[in-house]
């Protein structure tokens, strides 16, 4: 059983293919969160991460470690951006793998849940036309 | 003793600032602090008041004591992914 915490400057690159052996999960899932253009009704190029470090990195195992132990799960690895990600591109990830489906399906909800509510980390909307560009 | 109390995100930008200077007594907690911070801005002043501060990187309760060169951060309306 692991975690794994990464932070990445800038947008997440491929999915590594790091897997546990074969016969120790049943369900392999991946979140992945991606940029949208619209935001609150504005139209934007990018959205802006900052990450209070290291703080949001040890929250983030702690949340992995409680997860993990909680559904049972075999892996757990979260990769989450820092600093500008355009639009389209990945900003977040989350891989779990666990012996069933429904552990997967609950770790994933109530990882991401937490962490949106209790993990140091912001977002700006950066718009596509700021005022005074045109 | 003398705190810059870090801020981030959408409270950064509506102060225009990184950090809040407070001054507040050399047995101070962390309540201190946050009533600290809602006199210097008593237009949220429920806000501050009930704002979640770490202090070196870990959340601390109201009573904890502080110490001369903590770094203390406030720690709300986050939304990473």
């Amino acid at each position: 059983m692991s975690v794994t915490v990464r932070i990445i400057d800038g947008a997440l690159g491929d999915p590594a293919p790091a897997l546990p052996p074969a016969a120790q999960f049943g369900a392999a899932m991946m979140f992945d969160g991606v940029v949208r253009s619209d935001e609150g009704g504005r139209t934007i190029r990018a959205l802006n991460y900052e990450v209070y470090e290291p703080m949001a990195s040890n929250m983030l195992t702690e949340l992995g470690r409680e997860i993990l132990a909680k559904h049972g799960l075999v892996t757990i690895m979260v990769e989450h951006s820092r600093g500008e990600v355009p639009v389209g591109q990945r900003s977040f990830r989350l891989t779990v793998h666990a012996l069933h489906r429904a552990e997967a399906l609950a770790a994933v909800g109530e990882f991401i849940d937490r962490m949106k509510r209790d993990v140091p980390m912001w977002k700006t909307a950066l718009d596509a036309n700021p005022p005074g560009s045109s | 003793m003398v705190f810059r109390v870090l801020i981030f995100g959408s409270l950064a930008r509506e102060l225009s600032c990184a950090s809040i200077a407070v001054d507040v007594p050399d047995n101070a907690s962390v309540r201190d602090v946050n009533e600290a911070l809602a006199a210097c801005h008593p237009h949220k002043a429920t806000f501050f008041r009930g704002a979640r501060l770490a202090v070196n990187h870990s959340f601390r309760s109201a009573d904890a004591p502080l110490r001369a060169g903590d770094e203390i951060a406030l720690i709300e309306l986050v939304g990473g992914g």
